[in-house]
This record gives structure tokens, C-alpha cells and sequence, in this order.
């Protein structure tokens, strides 16, 4: 029982954390070509706009182009429905709206000047991109620990293309909603629990690496 | 001898309705020293940005040494863009040591990082860093910030120097110190552009440019 609570909590942390590396991957781009690019209100209003789109939809998008019937399965021939990738997946797609948002306002007030710094001082595009990153790495991993605990609690991604698999696409939320479902209530509050020291522990980790780094 | 010749240039911020320069032709020789001046809102700043290859004008040429610097391919212009430095007014600064900072744009050129001390402790010790070389920049005063992004911009050597109110927070022997490394440095054939309100002191200065509303209202030659 404990083992599989401590797998389930293992694997929460591993999905969550996959989807939220993913997303920085093409979030940190967009959101820094948005910030030296000149503010666009546009891009903005957009973007925050879609940090509010229901979970269950991007759930269900993801779910017809995953399934054996969906374009993926179809042309690729791969089969992601249902496994852990099918949620990271899902999760990255869920927090890029969020990241991009939270990261966009950071880099906007620094970005500019930074890269006319970098200009000036004869840096290449993408030496001047390097070091308005690297500038802002503690605002980027506080950017990161939001991400992450909005794809940790989510429930309707995780239960739609994971499908709650004993052993192999159960987290801690999918494992929660079934605890509620089947009357299990004392067990579900301890998983709660659960997750929050986790995003807790998560957050204040990523502090103190970002202190070390920053001194 | 590197220079800048700005083809009435007109310029608009992202998102806004006015053009901050109208129509400037000026031009920016190496070993000249010239001072921009002009009121608040004038297009000092951005007169320099542009000047210094950092900002594309929305019309108007940008000729360096005679080849219109906007056409050039990225390669070229960074080439073209490390001839000429620009210092802000207020001193960007990024996170670590003042010798960090100093170095930063000698790590750009590829420059080992023991060579681009080396190579900084001159200048360094004549603005009087070198003792602050370890000191984190989060604590340094707006006078010792404002002397290491000119320190930075010095030890590049460059041909052509822009300079925004380089001397807003400084106190008058800081002021003088900084006064006479950029009479060296014309010396030596750096041309210095410096933007400012205030008063350049023992500064023998060849040029005055005089900006008003986004236009050039006077360019004087005073040698």
C-alpha cells in the first residue's frame, strides 16, 4: 500500500515535472521573442485568456488526436493514448499559457534593457538571448514552480489520456478523485496532503538552488 | 577612422503614434568629441541608439564608414556593431562581481576569461575599480554602477563611444576622474558622443549637436 502510494507520488512528480520542462522548452522562446519584440497587447490578451481554458477541453482535443482513430495514431502509427507521455504531454500544452503568461511579464520589465545591453556591448542575437535567460533565471524557476503545481493538482487531462492505469498512469489527483469516488475519504486527504508537501518541498528546492546560483 | 552618418532617420517606438526623431542627418566621426544636448523628450536617447547600431530607424540610412548598416547581412553587422559601443544612462548591470561585468564584453569576443582581467586591470585602476573587483554589484552605489558600465565600454576599446548623461550620478571627483579617461580615450582616437544635461566642465569638446522635438535645431563645430 505504501509502496504504491510512494510510486504514485514519484510519478506525479515525474509527469508534472517532464510537462513542465517541455513546456519552458518552447515558452521561454516565445515569451522572450514577445518581450524584445515591443509589448503586443494582442499576444497578451490572448495568451492570459487561454491560461483559463477548462482542463477538460484541452483533454478532450488531446483525446481525438491521440486516439487509434486521431491524426497522430493515423499518420505516425504511434500509440500514445493512455500513457504517461500522452499526459506530459497534455500537461506541458495545459501549463504553456501560464508559463509564457508569468514569464512574459517577467522578462518584459528586464528584456529590453538587457538586450541592448548585450547589443551594444557586441553580442550575437543569440548571446544577447543567453544572457537576458540566464538574467532571469530565479524569475524563470519562480515561473517553473507555478507550472509545475497547476499540472500536479490537475485532474481532467491526467484522468482523460492517462486513464488512472494502476501502476502506470496513476497520480496522486487521478488517485484522489477514486479514493472521493469510492467513499475513501480518510485516504484521499492524506494523498492531498501528500501533494501539497510536495509542491511545497518542490518550491522551496528550486529557491534555494536559485539563491545558490544567484550568489 | 570609423564613421556613422545618420541618412534622415526617423524613428517610432513599438505601440506608439509619435516619432521620436524626425528626420536627423548627423554624423559621428572617430576621435571626435561631441556632445548631444537637448530637453527631456528631445530624442537624445534615442538618437544615440540608433547612432550606436542598436535601434533600426523606421526610415532613413544608417551608413557605416559608407555601407548602409541595416543591409549588411548578421555576420557584417556584428562586425560593424563591435566598433561601436553604447553606455546607458542608467547603468545596466548584470548579476555577479564588478570584474564580471567589466570583462563581459571581452567574453563575448572570445576573449579567456584570466586574458579579459588581464586586459581590464588598466582601465580598471585608473577608475579606480580594481579594489571593487570582487565586490557584488547589488552593492555597489548609482556613482560606482555608472563608473563600471563606462569601465565595461572602455576596455573594448572602442572606435566610437555613446555616452547617455554619463555623469547623473556622479560626485565631482568621480565626475573629473571620468572627464579625463574620455579625454584619453579621444585621445588615443576613440570618438565620444556624450548625451548630457550638465555641464562637461574641462571637456574639450569639437562638436555640439543640439536636439530639440526630434529634429537637429543646431550642429556646431567649435574646432
Amino acid at each position: 500500500m505504501v509502496d504504491e502510494t510512494v510510486a504514485t507520488v514519484l510519478r506525479s512528480i515525474y509527469v508534472s515535472g517532464a510537462a513542465t520542462l517541455l513546456a519552458m522548452v518552447w515558452s521561454l522562446p516565445c515569451s522572450l521573442l514577445v518581450a524584445t519584440r515591443g509589448r503586443s497587447k494582442v499576444v497578451e490578451a490572448v495568451v492570459e485568456s487561454l491560461v483559463g481554458v477548462p482542463t477538460v477541453l484541452i483533454g478532450l482535443l488531446l483525446y481525438l488526436l491521440l486516439s487509434s482513430s486521431g491524426p497522430i495514431y493515423r499518420v505516425l502509427g504511434v500509440r500514445l493514448l493512455y500513457t504517461p507521455q500522452a499526459m506530459v504531454l497534455g500537461q506541458a500544452v495545459l501549463v504553456t499559457p501560464l508559463l509564457i503568461s508569468t514569464t512574459y511579464r517577467l522578462l518584459r520589465s528586464s528584456a529590453r534593457s538587457l538586450w541592448e545591453l548585450a547589443m551594444s556591448l557586441g553580442a550575437s542575437r543569440v548571446q544577447a538571448a543567453l544572457l537576458v535567460l540566464r538574467e532571469s533565471v530565479p524569475g524563470i524557476v519562480a515561473s517553473g514552480i507555478m507550472g509545475f503545481s497547476r499540472a500536479i493538482g490537475e485532474l481532467g487531462i491526467a484522468l482523460m489520456l492517462g486513464g488512472n492505469i494502476r501502476g502506470y498512469t496513476r497520480v496522486v489527483a487521478t488517485a484522489i478523485a477514486m479514493d472521493v469516488a469510492a467513499g475513501e475519504f480518510e485516504e484521499a486527504v492524506v494523498l492531498g496532503g501528500v501533494l501539497v508537501l510536495v509542491v511545497v518541498l518542490v518550491a522551496v528546492c528550486a529557491k534555494l538552488l536559485t539563491r545558490v546560483y544567484g550568489d | 577612422m570609423t564613421e556613422v552618418k545618420l541618412e534622415e532617420i526617423w524613428f517610432r517606438y513599438p505601440n506608439t503614434a509619435m516619432f521620436s526623431l524626425r528626420g536627423v542627418s548627423a554624423t559621428f566621426r572617430s576621435g571626435e568629441l561631441t556632445v548631444v544636448r537637448g530637453p527631456n523628450g528631445a530624442g537624445k536617447t534615442t538618437l544615440l541608439k540608433v547612432a550606436s547600431l542598436i535601434y533600426r530607424p523606421s526610415a532613413g540610412r544608417v551608413l557605416v564608414d559608407g555601407g548602409d548598416y541595416w543591409s549588411l547581412d548578421e555576420g557584417r553587422r556584428l562586425r560593424k556593431r563591435r566598433e561601436v559601443v553604447y553606455v546607458h544612462e542608467r547603468p545596466v548591470l548584470i548579476r555577479g562581481k564588478v570584474l564580471d561585468n567589466v570583462v563581459y564584453g571581452l567574453r563575448l569576443r572570445g576573449v579567456s576569461e584570466g586574458r579579459a582581467a588581464e586586459t581590464c586591470r588598466e582601465i580598471m585602476e585608473e577608475l579606480q575599480l580594481w579594489e571593487l573587483r570582487n565586490v557584488d554589484v547589488r552593492k555597489l552605489s548609482a556613482g560606482q554602477a555608472q563608473i563600471v558600465a563606462v569601465a565595461r565600454a572602455l576596455v573594448l576599446e572602442p572606435r566610437l563611444l555613446y555616452l547617455d548623461e554619463p555623469l547623473a550620478h556622479l560626485d565631482e571627483e568621480r565626475r573629473l576622474l571620468l572627464l579625463r579617461v574620455l579625454e584619453k580615450a579621444r585621445g588615443r582616437g576613440t570618438g565620444v558622443v556624450v548625451a548630457s544635461h550638465q555641464d562637461l566642465g574641462s571637456l574639450s569638446v569639437d562638436r555640439v549637436v543640439v536636439l530639440s522635438e526630434g529634429r537637429v535645431v543646431r550642429d556646431l563645430y567649435l574646432r
